[in-house]
């Protein structure tokens, strides 16, 4: 298939399913209060971002976002790495990974406000808590699939100590694997900064919020699409980076 | 358990293998026994025998790479500032995949005391020596297999080491690229003076390249025939140097 039809097919698929929901909304089948219609999406962008709402949900939700994501994939691969390389600290950590592992983020939200209240700090928390585990996960097994052979290869060419191995052969040869986990966790996290500025921290869940108490769906059709074009623009960007960072791929 | 001893003294031969023992696991029977051999600087060896004898483990010995179970392995290290005692070429070319060609050549000086222009100096002279040198900002996948195994070759030489070490390194490489490779080795080891130990199961290849033969075989191997060989490529010689050495092995095989 040629990039450019390709292109038009998914111009067409967008277009097709906004033209379904508007005629579905229009006919009345459903109540306008419990499904807005598309095209009353504008005009709510427009009310919010004059009062400058929309500005200071995105910059805060944004905020947490990053803070998180940062330190969740930081903490991930860096914990992942270890276990992958040594085999005690592995063991050592295994049970309590499993056991921890099943909780959802969620879950950890009545610790996250005892902890740090009803705070910045507390939806950061849950979202690093949410992409540690996928970096974890994908650094563990990216590390542990790195080629012997190329390790084989440091030992030979007087590259074996840890420092040499580990930023010359393994980190290098585990980036492909790291890096789809740093993908999927730019992903869960904007799914995990909605669910924890639902409880009250200002941000794009909290006036999803604060909109839906009010009936006021269609400002909640806005803020879905403001997240749904938010990760598309961060996944974009990070596609970007990757493909020149792998660029040693075929 | 014997690890690579590495001596100063300026001796006439660069490694020395004395009743050398190898084995993998601790129980396991030994897979080579009585391993006595001495290379002389400047001289092309090779290694021959059936697969599995264990001549690639003998090569990983001398490499460092495994350590032998009893017995003495001592490599004759030049004065040279700045070189490594092994140099080794795998069968498989082992280029780093995220490293252009010039950085991969460049890895095993990386942990030298070599500054940074002269790494580079000598990484680009060893690509010239196999005739590579216009490919330094390539990626190693966008190379051919043989190309790639000049770069493993450039690799090695690049460390200026005592003893180049190749593991039947054009075992996987198909006729014509092999043939040249052969010769191109020919060269290098004609235009440098590098000391080669050499393994391959191919006795054409071994009597093509080396000035002498070590055959292993029997269980546990050991050394059963060391011949001195002239034949080059000369026809009648040639065919005769490789039907002794192949009815050697086939003498010395078992199952």
């Amino acid at each position: 298939m040629k990039t450019y039809t390709k292109i038009a097919l998914s111009a067409l698929g967008v277009i097709v399913f906004l033209l379904a929901w508007e005629a579905v909304a229009r006919s009345g089948i459903v109540p306008a209060r419990l499904l807005p219609s598309p095209s009353a999406v504008p005009a709510a962008f427009l009310t919010e971002f004059s009062s400058g709402t929309w500005q200071t949900m995105v910059l805060a939700s944004l905020s947490h976002y990053l803070v998180g994501l940062s330190l969740g994939t930081f903490l991930g691969v860096s914990f992942g790495t270890a276990a992958a390389l040594w085999g005690r600290w592995d063991a050592f950590q295994a049970w309590v990974v499993r056991m921890l592992r099943p909780i959802p983020a969620i879950a950890w939200i009545p610790f996250a406000i005892i902890w740090f209240g009803v705070s910045e700090a507390a939806a950061s928390f849950l979202i690093a808590l949410t992409v540690f585990w996928i970096n974890y996960y994908a650094s563990y097994a990216a590390v542990r699939g790195v080629d012997k052979d190329l390790i084989e290869l440091g030992y030979a060419f007087g590259q074996g100590g840890l420092i040499p191995r580990l930023f010359k052969i393994i980190l290098p040869g585990a980036l492909p694997g790291i890096l789809s986990g740093l993908r999927a966790g730019l992903g869960q996290g904007w799914m995990t900064v909605v669910a924890a500025e639902l409880f009250g921290i200002s941000g794009l869940g909290m006036r999803m919020m604060e909109a839906s108490g009010l009936l006021a769906t269609h400002i909640v059709v806005l803020y879905m699409v403001t997240i749904a074009l938010l990760y598309g623009v961060s996944d974009f960007l990070f596609m970007q980076v990757q493909s020149r960072v792998l660029s040693w791929q075929r | 358990m014997a690890a690579v001893t590495l001596s100063k003294t300026a001796t006439a031969s660069v490694i020395d293998l004395e009743d050398v023992s190898i084995g993998y696991g601790k129980d396991a029977p030994p897979v080579l026994v009585d391993v006595n051999l001495s290379v002389e600087r400047g001289s092309f060896v090779a290694i021959v025998g059936p697969s599995g004898v264990g001549k690639s483990t003998l090569l990983r010995v001398v490499a460092g790479l495994h350590t032998a179970r009893s017995g003495g392995v001592t490599i004759h290290q030049d004065q040279r500032p700045g070189h490594r005692p092994v140099g080794l070429v795998f069968q498989d070319s082992r280029l780093l995949p995220w490293r252009r060609v010039i950085r991969n050549v460049e890895f095993g000086l990386e942990g030298l005391p070599v500054s940074r222009d002269e790494r580079r100096q000598r990484a680009e002279a060893a690509l010239k020596l196999v005739r590579l040198d216009g490919y330094a900002r390539r990626w190693p996948y966008e190379l051919s297999g043989g190309q790639r195994q000049r770069i493993g070759i450039a690799r090695a030489m690049a460390v200026d080491p005592d003893i180049l070490l190749m593991d039947e390194p054009f075992g996987a490489l198909d006729a014509i690229t092999r043939h040249n490779l052969q010769d191109e080795l020919r060269r290098i080891h004609q235009e440098t003076g590098k000391t080669v130990l050499f393994v391959t199961h191919d006795l054409e290849e071994a009597v093509h390249m080396a000035d002498r033969i070590i055959v292993l075989g029997g269980t546990p191997a050991r050394v059963v025939r060391d011949v001195r060989n002239s034949a080059g490529r000369d026809g009648a010689v040639f065919r005769d140097q490789v039907e002794q050495l192949r009815s050697e092995i086939a003498d010395n095989y078992s199952i």
